[in-house]
């Protein structure tokens, strides 16, 4: 019952988000105000405002995405806030589609068989003893 | 995602057992040979044989928190005063059980200090240690199809032995041999991290990797906080247009507009078809009140065609009347 009303709602939120944060990127530099050195480098680097309005909803993405994998929702904000446009997005894109859990290794005794043999040649470093 | 593997110093040599020889041979075809890599002779003779940084704290891991043991051991050298408990909380995920990189990185500049991202070669790395700075390293010491991932401190090697010396895991001043150590890190792309204080650089860094470290940082606290750091990149690379402006900018925040002036005015000299550093220069010297030059270099940034050149035509338009 309450994930149908998640099902509903996210996307409601998501909206409400994206028009809250539209005009703050898109808005353009105050006329004849100076050009910050964010400014300047996101021009250098021809990133588009297009671009810059995908960073802002990359870091509520972020937000949501970091929540869901058990930190502590007090230090989120933190967190998000000391990412850099460019992690935000990388993040935002990656975060699902990584592996989680360390057992993945050495569950198969054909891994555990190669990863032995590696590391006795010196490609790999899973176990101590090899060395 | 980053599982800090759990080891535990044991030593059991009969693990070389030989009905393994066939898979040996499948494997060496499978995956190439993995080769001691090669140093050129000037970087060889660029760095001192011998290098251990002495003074960088060593914290074990606990669990699979090596991304936190490996900030707090930076940072400490760095001076800042924190511990693992206190980043554990900033930078550990725990429903992937480890940390990520860009998370590695803003826990850096969280806690004060610029991390640089450098270039994933192993000279760059050896001439990082020579200069005394401690360098994060990401390994996978699997394969690529069942990683696990690691970060450790490079505190040191020895040219002569063919060894890295790492703060890694469990075990302090761990030697790797250059061999093994260069094949799991060149799993994570060889991606590595230096964190310095505003106002020291990397030895090793290129501009533009510069720019993206200090303005992200600024991003985060600002212009006062990150003014050191322009100071040095404009002395280190004094024909970058973009870091005279950068440092114009923070010297403008902070309320310095001769300075800031002095520094528009070379960012100018150095690339004149640099139209943010024309509109900037004018508008700090009519904030100064030097009107004629200042409306001479707001008529050079009006001039320039491209993205800033509406926004400066009304500025030239607004003081010229």
């Amino acid at each position: 019952m309450m994930k149908k009303l998640y099902r509903y709602l996210s996307p409601l939120l998501i909206l409400a988000l994206m028009l809250g944060s539209l005009p703050v990127v898109a808005a353009p530099a105050p006329a004849g105000g100076m050009i910050t050195t964010q400014e300047a480098l996101a021009a250098e680097r021809s990133q588009s405002d297009r671009e810059r309005i995908h960073a802002v909803l990359a870091r509520d993405d972020v937000r949501d995405q970091l929540v869901a994998q058990g930190v502590d929702p007090a230090e989120v904000e933190a967190r998000v806030a000391a990412l850099s446009d460019a992690e935000a997005a990388q993040m935002a894109e990656r975060l699902d589609q990584m592996p989680a859990g360390a057992s993945v290794v050495g569950a198969l005794f054909a891994v555990f068989v190669i990863l032995l043999v590696t590391d006795i040649l010196g490609l790999t470093n899973v176990y101590p003893f090899t060395r | 995602m980053i599982d800090c593997p759990q080891r535990q110093p044991t030593r059991d040599r009969n693990a070389r057992h030989a009905g393994v020889l066939a898979l040996v041979l499948l494997l060496l075809l499978l995956s190439g040979c993995a080769t001691t890599p090669r140093l050129d002779s000037a970087t060889r003779s660029a760095v001192a044989p011998h290098v251990l940084i002495d003074e960088v704290p060593f914290h074990g891991q606990r669990d699979y928190q090596c991304g936190p043991a490996s900030l707090a051991m930076v940072l400490q050298h760095d001076g800042v005063a924190t511990d693992v408990d206190a980043l554990i909380p900033q930078v550990f995920t725990p429903g992937r059980e480890g940390s990520v990189q860009p998370e590695m990185l803003a826990t850096v500049r969280r806690q004060g200090r610029i991390p640089f991202v450098i270039e994933g070669r192993f000279e760059t790395l050896l001439r990082e240690l020579d200069a005394g700075h401690p360098v994060v390293v990401m390994q996978n010491l699997s394969l690529p199809a069942w990683p696990l991932w690691h970060y450790a401190v490079a505190i040191g090697y020895d040219l002569q032995e063919e060894t890295m010396i790492l703060h890694s895991g469990m075990e302090a001043r761990r030697k790797e041999s250059f061999k093994r150590f260069d094949a799991t890190w060149a799993r994570s792309d060889r991606w590595a991290f230096v964190a310095l204080p505003p106002g020291e650089l990397p030895t090793t860094i290129g501009t533009e990797a510069a720019l993206q470290a200090i303005g992200d940082f600024e991003a985060v606290h600002g212009s006062q906080a990150a003014l050191p750091a322009w100071e040095a990149l404009a002395k280190r690379y004094p024909a970058n247009a973009t870091a005279h402006f950068g440092l114009g900018n923070a010297r403008h925040a902070g309320g310095d507009l001769e300075g800031a002036i002095d520094a528009f005015t070379a960012a100018a000299a150095v690339d004149e078809s640099h139209a943010p550093a024309w509109l900037n220069l004018g508008l700090a010297l009519e904030a100064a009140g030097r009107r004629e030059p200042a409306l001479e270099a707001l008529a050079r940034a009006a001039a320039l065609p491209g993205r800033w050149q509406s926004h400066s035509r009304e500025a030239l338009e607004r003081f010229g009347e």
